[in-house]
């Protein structure tokens, strides 16, 4: 494994109950790429997510990011590290703004520490005002600005799926998990939410994604990587992994 | 000089006001009871089914601490205590063995699903109880403790609807200092992270929350309420005893008070107590004027009414009768 990934999954085995989700799985991500995964239902893609989140504990393995070692640290460190990831169902706050839910995900906000409300009244007030700024600024960027004081269980599913996006983009991650993020977006707005990750990218971000549409997987990602029952079975450009016998075999079908 | 007639008639005046003052002061208790629950449930969405237990310790440390020695007297068994502390004193005792009890209790539960977390801490409240019954050379068991001093001490034929006056007062002060410190702290970015817990727990350490951290501490700061809760109850009844007083009805109660008056803000969980133990206090009242046919079922008939009116509430106003108002950030 190269040492300058920014990403790198060693031989990670995962079980529940007696069924692996991911078995002996290695692989690994470039700085500043979008990178695709894919592969059948449940070929353990989502479970590998959660573990590179820190939501669920390898078995067995290791899991680095930059210069860290991150499994079995949780989840809100990783957070803190510059990993984030979004769901494939939106977890979204339903009972909350669309504004509270990205206000709540800024990573330092003096005022989210229940001493500091006494202590240092006005670091609470600054940085709340300046998150809230940030806030509308992402709002803005993903075109959910409109809706910033509605409840999130008014969106529509596809607005569901830019809230992840942007609430993960509020941590300020360098890389950023995405599960399936236009699954269920009309085209047009699925064409400007890739528009949107790949501005990101440039503007040096790293997004590893879960797609099933081989539209985006194909035009958008610079590198695919095929998971099957649990490990990966292939790992190239697009071009190459579409061509790859096995890959046609388990998942693209002939 | 009053006239028989007239000394009688202010006598069934200051009657009523004494037990008025009684309804209101009994009502204040179960809405510092709800507003502790209301912080862990409505805002955080622990589900805690151990208050009984949290208010129990609470009114006991209280007890133990504030009361004067008992004089020798045959057949009761005396308790740990004779510290004759200041009351004030009394009050942070008692909450901080609550809030303590509390926080150790959430220590290994918390983590827990909502209902595991909920059985756990209902076992808690009643080993809490079974020990208050049990430990006699601590809580003199099955008697319990009397000899509970009250807030100040009165004497004349006033004294009474005095007492019960400083028992509204006192109480009312605290409910409004309660409301005040907890809308300060709930409507913060501290208590925008408690909400998020409630809506989904995983996305909240998903944007970097250290979610366990926020439970353990509205965990201890509710069971820190329930222990004031209970000083504060020790202080009105001036006599405690684990039987009734801290049964898990208790604990069921504050729940209906909740979702009657609404989860999630705290003006609902103040008008759920005052109206749900208000249906309490006029059953017992109308007992007193019910024909002789209804008077055995008035407690039956009350608690209808309670499970009647949460069934209509639960149906057509989920939300309860004040409900959680939308944040809205400029």
């Amino acid at each position: 494994m190269e040492h300058r990934e920014i990403l790198r999954v060693g031989r990670v085995r995962k079980a529940f109950g007696g069924i692996s989700a991911v078995d002996d799985c290695s692989l690994s991500v470039s700085p500043q790429s979008v990178t695709g995964l894919i592969g059948p239902n449940g070929a353990g893609k989502s479970t590998l997510f959660n573990l590179v989140a820190g939501l669920y504990q390898p078995d067995e393995g290791e899991i680095w990011f930059n210069e860290t070692r991150i499994d079995g640290r949780p989840p809100f460190e990783i957070v803190h590290l510059g990993l984030t990831k979004t769901w494939q169902i939106p977890h979204e706050l339903r009972n909350m703004t669309v504004l509270e839910n990205l206000v709540l995900a800024a990573k330092h906000n003096a005022g989210e520490h229940l001493l500091n409300l006494f202590v240092r009244p006005g670091q609470v007030r600054r940085d709340e005002k300046m998150w809230r700024a940030r806030a509308r600024e992402i709002l803005k960027l993903t075109q959910l600005d409109a809706l910033a004081n509605e409840h999130a269980k008014g969106l529509s599913g596809g607005q569901k799926k830019l809230l992840e996006l942007a609430r993960a983009l509020m941590t300020d991650p360098t890389l950023v998990l995405l599960d399936e993020p236009v699954a269920g977006v009309n085209p047009t707005l699925a064409a400007n939410l890739m528009d949107l990750i790949e501005k990101l990218r440039q503007g040096g971000r790293t997004f590893f994604l879960i797609e099933h549409d081989m539209n985006v997987v194909m035009n958008r990602c610079d590198r695919v990587i095929v998971m099957h029952q649990g490990r990966t079975i292939a790992d190239g450009t697009p071009a190459s992994v579409k061509a790859n016998p096995l890959v046609i075999d388990s998942y693209l079908g002939g | 000089m009053k006239t028989r007639a007239e000394a009688e008639r202010l006598a069934i005046d200051t009657g009523i006001l004494v037990n008025l003052g009684f309804y209101v002061s009994i009502s204040i208790i179960f809405a510092i009871l709800a507003l502790g629950f209301n912080l862990q449930w409505g805002y955080t969405g622990l589900f805690n089914a151990g208050i009984a237990g949290f208010f129990l310790i609470g009114a006991y440390t209280a007890a133990i601490a504030i009361t004067p020695p008992t004089p020798p007297s045959t057949g009761y068994p005396g308790h740990l205590g004779g510290f004759q502390l200041p009351l004030a004193v009394g009050a942070l005792l008692a909450m901080a063995m609550s809030g303590l009890a509390a926080a150790l209790v959430a220590l290994p539960t918390v983590r827990l699903r909502a209902d595991y977390l909920a059985i756990a801490t209902l076992a808690f409240a009643e080993v809490v109880r079974t020990v208050a019954l049990n430990l006699e050379p601590v809580t003199a068991g099955t008697i319990g403790i009397v000899g509970i001093p009250h807030i100040l001490t009165f004497s004349g034929p006033d004294a009474a609807f005095l007492n019960a006056a400083t028992d509204v007062g006192v109480g009312a002060a605290i409910l409004a200092g309660l409301f005040l410190g907890l809308h300060f702290i709930l409507e913060s970015p501290w208590g925008r992270v408690l909400r998020a817990v409630r809506e989904d727990e995983e996305a909240t350490m998903a944007v970097g929350k250290n979610t366990f951290r926020y439970k353990l501490q509205v965990f201890a700061i509710g069971g820190a309420l329930m222990g004031l809760a209970g000083w504060l109850f020790a202080l009105t009844l001036l006599y405690i005893e684990p039987s009734g007083s801290f049964a898990p009805a208790i604990t069921f109660s504050v729940w209906v008070m909740v979702i009657v008056g609404g989860a999630g803000n705290l003006r609902g969980a103040i008008a759920g107590a005052f109206v749900i133990y208000g249906l309490e206090w006029l059953s017992v009242q109308l007992k007193d004027v019910a024909p002789d046919f209804l008077k055995d079922s008035i407690p039956y008939i009350r608690l209808m009414i309670v499970g009647a009116l949460l069934i209509i509430l639960i149906i057509y106003r989920p939300q309860g009768i004040l409900r959680e108002k939308k944040r809205v950030l400029r």
